[in-house]
This record gives C-alpha cells, structure tokens and sequence, in this order.
C-alpha cells in the first residue's frame, strides 16, 4: 500500500475537464465544490430573503438576522468604525462562504476548496482589494501612501520605512491566505493519516489491525470535531483580520 | 513594559506574526534564490534575501508591540482621566 499516493489522492485537486475545439475548460474537484456551495448559498440565502411564513423559514430569517449583527457588531465596528458599514455585505459573504467551503469538506465525496492556495489565495486577493479600496476611498492616493509611514518617523528614515510598510502590507495579505490553507490541508492531512494507522497497523497483523480500529475511530470522531471548529474558528479568524488590516488603512495612526 | 490586557483583535494579530515573519523570510529568500538562478550571482542574493526577510519579520515584530504598547498606554491614559473626572 503506498500511503504518500493515498494522501495526494486524498488531498489534491482532481482535474477531469474537457478540451472544446482547443480551449479547456477546467473542471476540478475544487471547482465544482466551489460552484456547488455558491449555488447552495445563493438559492438558500435567496429563499430566507422572500421571508417565508413557515416555522423554517421565520427561524432561519432569525438566525440571519443575528448572523447579520453579530458580523456588524463583533467584526466590522469595533475594527473598521461607521465607515465599514458599507461594506458589511461582503463581511458576511465573506465569513458564510469560507465557513461553508470548509464544512463542505466533511460532506463524503466533497472536497475543501479551501484547501487549496489558489483559492485561498483568490480569497486573500479580494480582501486585499477591499484594503486598497478603502485607503483610497477614504484618504485618496496621496493620503493612503502618507498612510504607510508611522507618525514620528524622522525625513531620512522614510525611505526605508516606506518600502518596508508597503511589503509589510502584502505579506498580511499573503498570510492569510497562507493561514487558511494550511489549516483546512493539515486537518485533512491528520484525518486520513488517522484512519491510513488501522490498514498500517493491519497489514502486519491483521488482529493488530483490529485492535487499532477502535482507538484510531475514537481519534478521527476527535479530529472531525475539532474539523468543525477550525471551519468556524478559520472563517472568523480571515473576516475579522480582513477588518482589522482594512481598519488600520482607514484610521491611519 | 509590561502589555494587557490584550483583546480578541491583539490576540488575533499576535497569532499572526509568528505566519507575517515566516512568510517574509520564506518571500525574500525567494526572491533572492530566484535572483541568482538568473544571475549566477549564487548563493550571495539567497543569503541577502534571506537577511532582509529576516529584517523585515524583526520590524514587523517589533511594530506590532510598539502599536500594543501605544494602544495600553493611550487606554491608561483615558482611564486617568475618567478619574479625574
């Protein structure tokens, strides 16, 4: 049994596009994983919002009501100020999309998109727009660069400390994609390394096998709990640092 | 001096500086090993990229506890005045 190819089988992303008169068009297990979450959240989200009457719907139009303000008031105001009230909206697609990207994960036969740095870093890239966007929205071009030297800093350092808070901004924006990729891999990584120990261990001895199955199960029901809350923990952890860095280009020093 | 009480976004950003100073290290050797393969100037731009990486994730670092610093001190400050009030 060669163990490396059943993790890369696991892990990796599955290519099974099709070429058309020459063009390719990519159809990935990430990508069809992302399609599908983004349908499920379109079409389910749209349903809350005609506000049905039923004991579902009113319960779910609640909890979207207290998602709402819990993303405004935990997240986007104490980081961003009034000014991040307009972007509220993404805040929250933010935070549903990658949770539920991650979650999809735990679904048999699905993939974590997020497991992969493409997409992590196509998430990363949008924030890091939203960053732009908000030093230039807010203090124009001239005051967004002003932005990156600290208040203080002596006329002869600036030319040092400019470059070195512009790099600085990027590599926030790298880390976190960095950051969610490598959690949502190394979580997969653990679990089907869990469950690789019984057929190891099985393949020595076939009663030893038996006997890992137990303790190795017990382990992998911990790790897929602890999956659940690293898709929560990751999803806050890359909305509120996205409120924080757009925060600190909004109010400079 | 010491810092606190730290809130739920100094917690989040320090969990990150120990990623910002990985990724600023790995992101400049990068570069520099990626200069020398074009220039054959090896290993002199993988080690300079290396020490700016190093550089860089040092004053990050060493910002992020200044910014905390100033953020304890300004609320010490406010608290005072409450006080005095």
């Amino acid at each position: 049994m060669d163990v490396a190819e059943i993790i890369s089988h696991h892990i990796l992303d599955h290519d099974w596009g099709v070429t058309l008169s020459g063009f390719r068009i990519p159809v990935t297990t990430h990508t069809v994983t992302l399609l599908i979450v983004s349908l499920v959240l379109l079409l389910g989200l749209h349903w809350i919002s005609l506000g049905r009457q039923s004991r579902a719907g009113r319960l779910l139009t609640t909890l979207m009501e207290e998602y709402v303000s819990f993303i405004r008031d935990g997240i986007v105001l104490p980081n961003m100020g009034k000014e991040g009230k307009s972007f509220l909206p993404y805040f929250c697609t933010l935070f549903l999309f990658v949770l539920c990207s991650a979650l999809a994960g735990l679904i048999p036969n699905m993939k974590t998109a997020t497991a992969n740095i493409s997409v992590t870093a196509g998430l990363a890239l949008c924030s890091g727009g939203l960053i732009l966007y908000c030093g230039l929205k807010f203090h124009g071009i001239l005051g967004f660069l002003k932005g990156f030297i600290p208040s203080g800093t002596p006329g002869w350092l600036v030319p040092l400390i400019f470059p070195l808070e512009v790099v600085s901004m990027i590599i926030k924006v790298c880390v976190l994609a960095i950051r969610l990729f490598a959690n949502m891999l190394s979580g997969h990584m653990v679990l089907i390394c869990l469950l690789l120990i019984i057929f190891v261990v099985g393949q020595m001895h076939i009663a030893a096998g038996a006997g890992a199955l137990v303790p190795a199960m017990g382990l992998e029901l911990f790790m897929t709990c602890l999956e659940l809350l690293v898709a929560f923990l990751q999803a806050y952890v890359f909305t509120l640092l996205t409120s924080i860095f757009a925060g600190s280009v909004i109010h400079t020093h | 001096m010491a810092l606190g009480p730290f809130t739920k976004q100094d917690h989040v950003e320090i969990t990150t500086l120990g990623m910002e100073f990985a990724v600023s290290e790995i992101l400049c050797a990068g570069a520099g090993y990626w200069l020398d393969s074009h220039w054959g100037t090896a290993p002199w731009c993988l080690v300079a990229g290396a020490a700016a990486g190093f550089g860089l994730g040092l004053y990050q670092i060493i910002r992020a506890a200044g910014k905390m610093a100033r953020k304890d001190q300004n609320l010490k400050k406010a608290e005072q005045k409450d006080g005095c009030r």
